[in-house]
C-alpha cells in the first residue's frame, strides 16, 4: 500500500467529507445515492492523487464531484429541468459552500470525544477497552463476559460509526430530512 | 456490483480482523488482495483506519482516568476557547487578573531570597512500601536566577526555571510531581500505565507522553503545551464526582484561576514563546513594562523597582537574555522617558 499517498488522502481529503456530504445532499435529489457518490468521488481523486498529487486537494475534491453529478445526470436523461439547473448553481466557489475551515487540533478532539460518546453502549465499552485501556480483543471478551467475535464485530462497527462522526457527518439527520421534502417536489421522474 | 455501503462493512470487518490477535500473513495477503482488486476497497479501508488511527487519541481522554471502567458520556467538558483576552501568547495580552497576580507573586519572591542563596539543589530519594508498591520521592529546587535539567527516573526531563521547586512521588500507578513554587517545563516519556501528573494545589495537569511547561502565579496556574495533549482538572467543586476536566492540545495556553480555566488555542510556534526562558530569554509584545520588570524579577536577585505608573503602562517589545538586567535598563534609558538609579540591590525606574 501507498502509504505516503494514504496520510495525503487522509489529511487533505477525508478532513473535509463533512463539508462535501453537506454538499452532495444539497445539489443531489436522491439522498439514498449520496453514499455512493462520495465513494465515486474519492476514488476518482485517490487515483488521480496516485498519478500526480493535485496542488489544491479540496477545489480538486469539489470540481471531481460536480464533474460526477454532471456526468450522472447527463447520462440518466430522466432529470428535469429543475434539476439541470440546480447544476449550474453549483458552480459557486468552494470556500462559499464550504464555510467550515479545517479544524485545529483541540476541535477535532473534542470532535472525536463526542464521536465516542455518540457510540451505542456496547460498542462505546468495547472501543474504549480497546483504544484506550488497551486491552486486546481477547482480553476485552473476557473483560465483559462477551465472544471474541461479538469484539470484533463491535469494533467493526465501532470503526465506521467514529468514521461517520468524525469525518464530519454530524449532522446527517437534519440535513437529509430537510433535503428529501425539496428534492420530491423538485423531482420530475417522467418516464 | 457491490454497493458502496457493502464495501464499506467488509472494510470494517478487515479493520477489526486485523486489530484482533489472530491475524496472520495469510490474512494479511488476503487483505492485500482484496485491497488491489478495486479502488473502491482501498478507498473505503484508508477512510476507516484514518478514523481507527484517530481513535487512538482518546487515550488522551483516558489519561489518568481514575475511576476505571468506561467514563460516563459527557464526562469531557469543553474548555472556554479563543478568549480575546488571550488573542496574543504574550503576558500582555493576559486578562487583567493574571497581570496582578504577576505582580503580587513577584514581592514574595524578594523574601525567598535568602531561602534561594543557598542555590543547591537537594534531592531525596526514599524508598517505602506505600499502597500499591515501591514508591520513589525526590525533590528539586532551583535558586533566583538558575535554570535546571533534571533527568527523571523514566526518561522523562523536567526543566525547573529560576526559584522553582517540584517534589516527585513515583509509584508503580502514577508519576506525580508537586509543583510547589515556580515554573517547570516537562518533557514526559511515555508510559501508559503510568500517567504523569503535575499537581499544584487543588490542580492537576495529567499527561501521558508530551512536552508542557506548568506554572504557579498566586492561586493561578498557567499550562503550556507544546506537544501532544494533556488534561486539567480541578479539585473543590463539591457537585459530583466528576469534576470538569480541560483537555489541552499543543499550542494551548491555559490560565486556571478561581474564576475558571481560559484557554488560548494558537499554534506551536506562539505557544513555545511563553517559554523562551529555556534558552535564557523573556519575550515580549506590545508589553506593559510593569509585567515586563515582574518577569525579569522571576530571574534576577537584582531587582527592578518600578515608583511611577506612568512608567509602569510604557510598552515594551523584544526578545531579552533574563541574565542580563543591565542591557535591558540601558535600553530602557536609551530609548523612553526613563531615567534608571542603583539602590541597595534593586533598580529604580522612574519618569525622566
Amino acid at each position: 500500500m501507498d502509504d505516503s499517498l494514504n496520510s495525503w488522502f487522509a489529511r487533505e481529503i477525508l478532513v473535509h467529507e463533512g463539508a462535501l456530504m453537506r454538499y452532495l445532499r444539497r445539489s443531489w435529489f436522491r439522498r439514498e445515492e449520496v453514499h455512493d457518490l462520495r465513494q465515486e468521488i474519492y476514488v476518482r481523486v485517490y487515483e488521480a492523487a496516485a498519478r500526480s498529487r493535485p496542488t489544491q486537494p479540496k477545489s480538486f475534491m469539489f470540481t471531481t464531484a460536480r464533474h460526477l453529478m454532471t456526468d450522472r445526470l447527463r447520462r440518466e436523461r430522466v432529470v428535469s429541468i429543475e434539476a439541470v439547473g440546480d447544476i449550474d448553481a453549483l458552480n459557486v466557489s468552494v470556500d462559499e459552500v464550504t464555510p467550515d475551515r479545517r479544524l485545529d487540533a483541540h476541535q477535532e478532539l473534542k470532535r472525536l470525544a463526542d464521536a465516542f460518546d455518540r457510540l451505542p453502549d456496547r460498542c462505546r465499552e468495547v472501543v474504549w477497552l480497546r483504544r484506550v485501556e488497551q486491552l486486546s480483543q481477547k482480553q476485552v471478551a473476557a473483560r465483559m463476559g462477551i465472544s471474541e467475535k461479538t469484539v470484533e464485530k463491535q469494533i467493526a462497527k465501532g470503526a465506521r460509526l467514529i468514521a461517520q462522526y468524525v469525518h464530519g457527518d454530524r449532522h446527517a439527520h437534519r440535513h437529509t430530512r430537510a433535503g428529501e421534502q425539496e428534492t420530491a417536489i423538485e423531482l420530475g421522474h417522467d418516464q | 456490483m457491490t454497493s458502496s455501503r457493502e464495501i464499506e462493512h467488509i472494510a470494517a470487518s478487515w479493520l477489526a480482523r486485523r486489530d484482533g490477535e489472530h491475524w496472520n500473513e495469510r490474512d494479511q495477503r488476503r487483505l492485500d488482495a482484496w485491497l488491489d482488486a478495486s479502488t473502491a476497497h482501498r478507498v473505503a479501508y484508508v477512510r476507516l483506519d484514518a478514523a481507527w488511527q484517530q481513535s487512538g487519541r482518546l487515550q488522551a481522554l483516558g489519561a489518568g482516568w481514575r475511576a476505571g471502567g468506561v467514563p460516563p458520556r459527557g464526562s469531557w467538558a469543553t474548555p472556554h476557547t479563543g478568549a480575546p483576552a488571550l488573542a496574543q501568547p504574550h503576558p500582555a495580552a493576559t486578562p487583567r487578573g493574571w497581570r496582578a497576580a504577576t505582580r503580587r507573586r513577584s514581592w514574595p519572591h524578594a523574601r525567598l531570597l535568602a531561602v534561594a542563596a543557598s542555590l543547591l539543589v537537594v534531592v531525596t530519594l526514599a524508598l517505602a512500601w506505600h499502597g500499591y508498591g515501591a514508591v520513589e520521592q525526590a525533590s528539586y529546587r532551583t535558586a533566583v536566577g538558575e535554570l535546571r535539567e533534571v533527568q527523571l527516573a523514566d526518561g522523562s526531563v523536567a526543566t525547573l526555571s529560576s526559584d522553582s521547586r517540584i517534589r516527585l512521588t513515583w509509584s508503580r500507578r502514577e508519576r506525580h510531581v508537586d509543583l510547589e513554587q515556580g515554573e517547570a517545563f516537562f518533557s514526559v516519556a511515555k508510559d501508559r500505565a503510568r500517567p504523569f501528573v503535575v499537581s499544584a494545589d487543588a490542580r492537576r495537569v495529567i499527561a501521558v507522553g508530551t512536552r508542557f511547561a506548568v506554572r504557579r502565579d498566586a492561586a493561578d496556574l498557567r499550562v503550556v503545551v507544546t506537544q501532544g495533549l494533556v488534561r486539567l482538572e480541578s479539585d473543590g467543586r463539591p457537585d459530583g464526582p466528576h469534576q470538569a476536566t480541560t483537555l489541552l492540545p499543543a499550542g494551548s495556553v491555559a490560565i486556571a484561576s478561581d474564576g475558571g480555566v481560559v484557554v488560548h488555542s494558537g499554534t506551536v510556534q506562539q505557544a513555545q514563546e511563553y517559554l523562551s526562558w529555556r534558552n535564557g530569554f523573556v519575550s515580549f509584545h506590545d508589553t506593559p513594562l510593569a509585567t515586563a520588570v515582574a518577569e525579569f524579577n522571576r530571574y534576577n536577585q537584582r531587582k527592578i523597582v518600578i515608583d511611577d505608573a506612568r512608567v509602569g503602562a510604557m510598552r515594551v517589545g523584544g526578545n531579552f537574555r533574563w541574565s542580563n538586567t543591565d542591557a535591558f535598563v540601558r535600553l530602557l534609558t536609551r530609548g523612553f522617558p526613563v531615567k534608571a538609579a542603583a539602590r541597595g540591590n534593586t533598580i529604580v525606574l522612574s519618569p525622566r
